[in-house]
Order: structure tokens, then sequence, then C-alpha cells
């Protein structure tokens, strides 16, 4: 018998098999009893509830959303660029500054990026009580880190003899700095910092889920009071809203040659590094610290926690991560090639486009309508959610790619499934899965959310520990979080290094 | 008078456990245009390397005006540009941006800045583009868009407007036609004045491969392995010379 042998194509599909174990606890857990509000929800879709009230809430809200998602995102952009020169090692090099700074400010980068920026909302609220500010504090923390390793990642990509090049005509060192880095940098805030703008929104409709204000504060109040018709004027109304921040930054065309535009995009630069610091200034002198006595709680021992349960928790959490994973790997590419024809795409495109605009605690709460709470039903979401994201670039990517392979083997009398997948998804398929990769750091971090809704994980006990302000065994929730994040993603970055 | 620009005594370099360059010495000459012959291999990249201060020798001392590296400061190490194989240009900024790049060195980070927000003033770099017969339409191109001889005038240009004592230039007439070879000859040699008073080269160091291409060259250098096999007038030069080194 021939041996299995596993390559990217297969790797891709495999972990499709978490849906057994998942799916057989799914069914046993399902239950009849919200089946009508189920119905009720999708009917509402196409019937959103439209009147002057609502339409004035909506303006109010997405104001707010507005504010936070930009205000949050243009200063993570821009303080993103600052850590991401410092953790950078072309910085050390052209500075003779020792590797050992490098190493501190990235891991320091590497334990805030872990914390999910939910988690850093929800902590500041029990700090600092519900503040506007929070949501922009809390997006930007996690924010900064996250953008400052993708800044620090292209920086490192510069060629060394480039860097040698500027060296050695020995120019002032911040002369030879700023050269060599000036258009990666510039080039990343393109392909990548414009697109934060919508992960911005989309954390600041869930903070709001929360109760940080925006748009997000309305659906979760609207699906309190099961008002689902209201539910969809909301989503409908935040599709629109990222669907026009999309097209602007499509039309924005960013010539760093025009001098006007690059003059004011300097000064925006600098007045926003100057305002943040002024407004963090005055964040900090104008809060009372209601609930939070000391810092030393935060490390005082005495913690109610049992180590057999906490372990438990630990487990939960870490075979949350890996189930969703598997559904967000293998689901778009199953789906895709199943059903693969012009109509079929058109519907999977707008499930997916749907499954990314619905926030996870929603889908979560939707679920729990006709299904008991459980770890598969958590697993499902966070998945599926994620799922929506990994189709889009699937479908991007499959949809720019040479199409040649696909045509000859189809007109070889091949069934257009096997070309699809040998010719078109194969020639994709290790890109694919190093996203993937990338991807899974983010779904460990989004356990959080799910845990907190669906009572699974550490972020069920998160939540627990928060409500009855035991901040020891916050901060030892938070320490295991960011370990089990930080562990995930040395390994991740094993896979992306084997992978690119 | 002692007209010594440039001495390396007793230089050895290793890498990774191979003994590239074996206890060099030379001295570099005021005036000079010296030829750099050898194999592929040879070492004669490291050399040039060693002698811009882009790497340390393991071993020896280089000293550039009777100082050691060490105690040069940042504007006396400029007096040395390098024209490298591989160009080492800036690929997203235009032709005179880069050509500007060479000026970063007599200015503050202000030039820089400017220089980059393409408000620089460019008179300088268009004055040695026009001397490089860089045609005016190409002075905004980005790098990327300009073609192989293009760019290595541009890198000649960057080189040339840092108004340098010595310029070491590591095979620049590789895969050239023999009109661009001619152009880019005389740009190099041209131009050396041992006197500096253009604020050109005083002495040009110049690794090749071409023995058509000796000709206009006072100095011939030898090295195979690593270590110098013959340092000679140009019209010295004979088979059996070449014949150790290839």
């Amino acid at each position: 018998m021939n041996k299995l042998k596993l390559n990217y194509t297969s790797l891709s599909f495999l972990p499709i098999l978490v849906c057994i174990p998942l799916g057989y606890q799914l069914i046993n857990n399902i239950h009849f009893g919200g089946f009508k509000l189920f119905q009720e929800f999708l009917i509402s879709a196409f019937k959103p509830k439209i009147d002057n009230e609502i339409i004035i809430i909506i303006i109010n809200r997405l104001n707010e959303t507005i504010l936070i998602g930009f205000f949050s995102w243009l200063v993570s952009i821009i303080f993103g660029v600052i850590f991401g020169i410092i953790s950078s090692n072309i910085f050390y090099k052209i500075f003779n500054i020792p590797n050992f700074f490098y190493r501190i400010i990235r891991f320091f980068l590497t334990i805030i990026r872990s914390i999910h920026e939910v988690v850093w909302g929800i902590v500041l609220m029990q700090i600092y009580g519900i503040n506007f500010s929070i949501g922009i504090i809390a997006i930007c923390i996690p924010y900064i880190a996250v953008n400052s390793k993708v800044f620090a990642e292209q920086l490192e990509t510069i060629d060394y003899k480039r860097f040698e090049s500027i060296n050695q005509i020995n120019a002032p060192k911040i002369s030879s700095l700023l050269t060599i880095i000036w258009n990666p940098m510039i080039n990343t805030f393109k392909n990548f910092g414009l697109y934060r703008l919508e992960c911005s929104i989309r954390s600041t409709v869930i903070l709001g889920l929360f109760g940080i204000g925006g748009i997000g504060t309305s659906i979760f109040l609207s699906f309190q009071t099961l008002n689902f018709r209201e539910l969809w004027t909301y989503l409908w109304s935040l599709a629109i809203l990222i669907i026009l921040s999309k097209l602007i930054f499509k039309k924005i065309k960013f010539n760093t040659t025009n001098k006007i535009l690059s003059i004011f995009f300097v000064a925006v630069f600098f007045i926003i590094i100057l305002f943040s610091f002024l407004y963090f200034l005055y964040f900090i002198f104008n809060n009372n610290f209601e609930n939070f006595n000391s810092v030393s709680s935060l490390f005082k021992s005495g913690s109610d926690l049992g180590l057999f349960d906490f372990l438990k928790l630990i487990y939960e959490t870490i075979i949350l991560s890996l189930l969703s994973t598997g559904i967000a790997i293998s689901l778009p590419p199953l789906v895709i090639g199943i059903f693969n024809n012009n109509t079929s795409k058109f519907f999977i495109k707008i499930f997916a486009f749907l499954i990314r605009l619905i926030p996870t605690p929603v889908i979560l709460l939707i679920l729990l309508t006709f299904n008991n709470p459980s770890l598969s039903l958590a697993a499902l979401t966070l998945g599926l959610h994620n799922a929506g994201i990994t189709s889009k670039l699937l479908f991007t990517n499959l949809e720019s790619q040479d199409r040649r392979n696909y045509i000859a083997m189809k007109s070889l009398g091949i069934s257009k499934k096997t070309s699809w997948l040998l010719g078109l998804f194969s020639q994709q398929a290790k890109s694919y899965l190093a996203y993937c990769a990338y991807r899974s750091d983010i779904i460990i971090r989004e356990t959080a959310i799910v845990g907190i809704i669906g009572s699974v994980g550490l972020g069920w006990q998160l939540q627990e520990s928060l409500s009855s302000f035991a901040w020891q065994e916050v901060t030892i929730v938070l320490t295991t979080y960011s370990f089990i994040a930080i562990v995930g993603e040395l390994i991740n970055g094993k896979i992306k290094n084997s992978l690119t | 008078m002692n007209n010594t620009l440039l001495e390396l005594k007793n230089i050895s370099y290793k890498y990774k456990n191979n003994l590239i360059l074996k206890k060099i010495n030379l001295k570099i000459n005021s005036g000079e245009k010296i030829a750099l012959l050898g194999k592929s291999g040879s070492g004669k990249t490291t050399l040039i390397s060693v002698l811009n201060g882009t790497i340390k020798p393991t071993q020896g001392e280089v000293k550039l005006f009777n100082k050691s590296f060490e105690e040069l400061d940042r504007k006396q190490k400029n007096k040395i540009t390098t024209i490298w194989q591989d160009l080492r240009l800036i690929e997203d900024l235009s032709a005179e941006q880069n050509v500007n790049c060479g000026l970063l060195a007599e200015n503050n980070f202000y030039f820089a800045f400017k220089n980059l927000l393409n408000i620089s003033s460019f008179e300088k770099a268009h004055k040695y583009m026009q001397l490089c017969r860089l045609h005016n339409s190409l002075y905004d191109k980005k790098i990327r868009n300009l073609s192989g001889g293009q760019k290595k005038r541009v890198a000649i240009a960057r080189s040339l407007i840092q108004g340098s004592n010595i310029l070491l230039a590591d095979e620049p007439f590789n895969n050239l036609d023999p009109k661009l070879i001619r152009i880019i000859k005389s740009l190099l040699l041209e131009n050396v004045d041992k006197n500096n008073t253009k604020k050109s080269p005083k002495t040009a160091l110049v690794a090749l491969h071409r023995l058509d291409l000796l000709k206009d060259f006072d100095k011939v250098i030898g090295i195979r392995d690593g270590k110098i096999f013959f340092n000679i007038k140009r019209t010295s030069l004979k088979k059996l010379h070449l014949d150790k080194i290839y």
C-alpha cells in the first residue's frame, strides 16, 4: 500500500477533521426552543427597521464609532511606526546600540500584543469606569504593538547592502536611518496601515458590545431586547461604513512625490504625537482609580482559583484555539472547491462578508438560541468568523492568479473541481497556510471574547474575576493568556518561516 | 613630500574560518589611477570594502591621511567614495534623490528629510547628472524604471557629488556595451585630478576583469587568493604577471 504523503494542498484540508468531534457535541447540545428566534433573526435581515428615530441614533452611534475607530487607528499607526523603528535591527545597526535593548523592547511589545483589545478594554473599564477614552486607549495598546511588529518586519527585509551603501557615505546617523527606512515605511503604510482602519472600526464595534459606546452598544442592546429588525439596521449601517471607508481609501492615491501632500502628512504625524502625549497626561491626571486601590493588589497572593480548575481552563482555551483554527483553515477551500460556480461563489462571498461583519459575540449569542453553551459552540463561532476572513484572502489570491494551468487541465477533460484543486488552489496552498498561521495568532487572542460570552476557557474566568474585583486572579489569568499567546506566536512563527 | 592618501598595513580578513585577505600591504598615492586585477573570488570586493571602512580587518591597520580609521571623524571618512558592483541605489527613490544622497554627509538631518519629501534643491545633483550624461527627462524617474547603464551613471553621479579624494569602483564595466564602457571610463578616470581643484577625486582604484581597458591606468595591482601578487606601473605589466593571477 502506498504511504500517505502530505503536501500543502492536503494540509489545507486536513484540519476539517476537527468538525467530527465538534459536530458530535453540537448535535448533542441542540435544543429547539430558540429556532423561532433564529428564524426571526434571519428574516429581519431583509426588513430592517427604518424610521427617523433610528436614523438619528445610527448617525450618533456611527459618529462615536468613527471617532473611536479613526483616532485609535491614527494614533496606533503613528506610534506603531515609531516602535517599529526602535524594534527593528536596522536601528541598532546604524546607532551601534547593543542588541540587548532590541530584545527587551520586542519582548515588551509581544506581551502587550498577546492580550486582546477587548480584554484591555474590560480591564481599563473596571479601573477607570466607562469612559469614551477607554475605547481609544484599549484599541491603541495592542494595535501599537501589532503595527510595530509589522513595520519592524518590513524594515528587516531591507537589503543589508543598501544599508552599507548609505552608511558608507558617512552621513549623520539619523539621516542614514531616515533615507533607508522612508520608502519601506510608506509602502507598509499603503499596504497594511490603511487596512488597519477597518480592523480598528471592527474592534470599536466589539468594544461597544461591552459598553464602551458606538454602534456596538446599540447592536448589543437591540439583541438583548430581541429587536432583530433594529439589530439589522445597525449591522447594515455598519456594513455601509466599512464599504465606504474601503472605497475612500481606494480613491485616495498616496503620491509620495506630491510635495504639499508629503508636508501635510509629516505635519499630521508630529501633531498627533504631541496631541496623544498631552491627551495621555490629561487622562492620567483627570481620572479616579475608582476600583483599583493600588497596583500592588495586582500581585497579592490568596487567589481562590483551584489549580485543577485553572488547568482545565487553560486546556479549554488551547482546544478552543485549535478547533477554531481548524475551521478557519479548511472551511474556505472546501466550500469554494465544492461549490465552484459563479452563483455559488457570489453567495459564499455574501455569507463571508456577513460573518466578518457580525461581531463574534453576536454570532455566538445567535447560535446560543438553539444550542447549549459549550466549547464546540464557541469554537464554531470563532472558526466561522475567521473563516470569513481567510476566505476573503483566498478569493482575492485565486482571482489574481494565472489561470492557464486550470484552463489546460479542464481542456484535458479533467473535472472542474479537480482542475480547481490542482490547477488553482495547489499553487496558493503554501501562501494560504502561511497566512493561516498568522491568523491563528489572532484566534488565540480572540478566544478571550468568545470565552467571556460563551462561558469557556480563560475568557470566562477573566470576566468572573473582574466582576468580583479579584485583581490577583486577573493578574494570573492575564499572565497565563499572555504566555499561551506568546508560545502560540513562537510556534506559528516557526510554521510561517518554514512556509515562506 | 608624502602624498599617500590611503595605506594598508599587514591587513588580513577572516570570514567563517576562511582567510579572504592575507597580510596585505598597500599604499595609494594622490593622482594615481589604479587598476585592481584578479579572478572572481580573489578578494577584490573584500579589499575595496576594507579600503572604504565597510568591513573591519581581522588583523592590521588601515590609515587614511596618516590616521587610523578609528581616529577619523565622520566628514574625514567621507573622503572615500565607492561605486559598488551591484550599485546599491535606493530603488524607490528618484534618480535625483539618489544622487542627492551623496550630499548627506555634508548636510544635516533636515536636508535628508527635505530630500525624501522631494523639496530639497537638486541643482547640484543635476549638474553631476549632466556630467554623467544623464538626460534631464530621467532626473525624476524612479531607479527601478531606469536601464542598467543609466543606473550605473546615477551611481557614478552619486559618488562624484561627494567630492571625495579617493574613488573606489568595483567592476563598473560589467555587462555594458562598448559605448557605455567608454563613457563610464572617461567619467571615472578623466576627472581624476591630483590637486583636487575641481573637487573631483585625487585618485581612483578600479577593480576590473577586462585587460583591454587597462591602457588609461598608471598602476596595476594583481590579487589572487587574497594576496597581492604584484603592484607595478602599467607600462611594466607583462604576460608573466598576468599568468600569476589568472
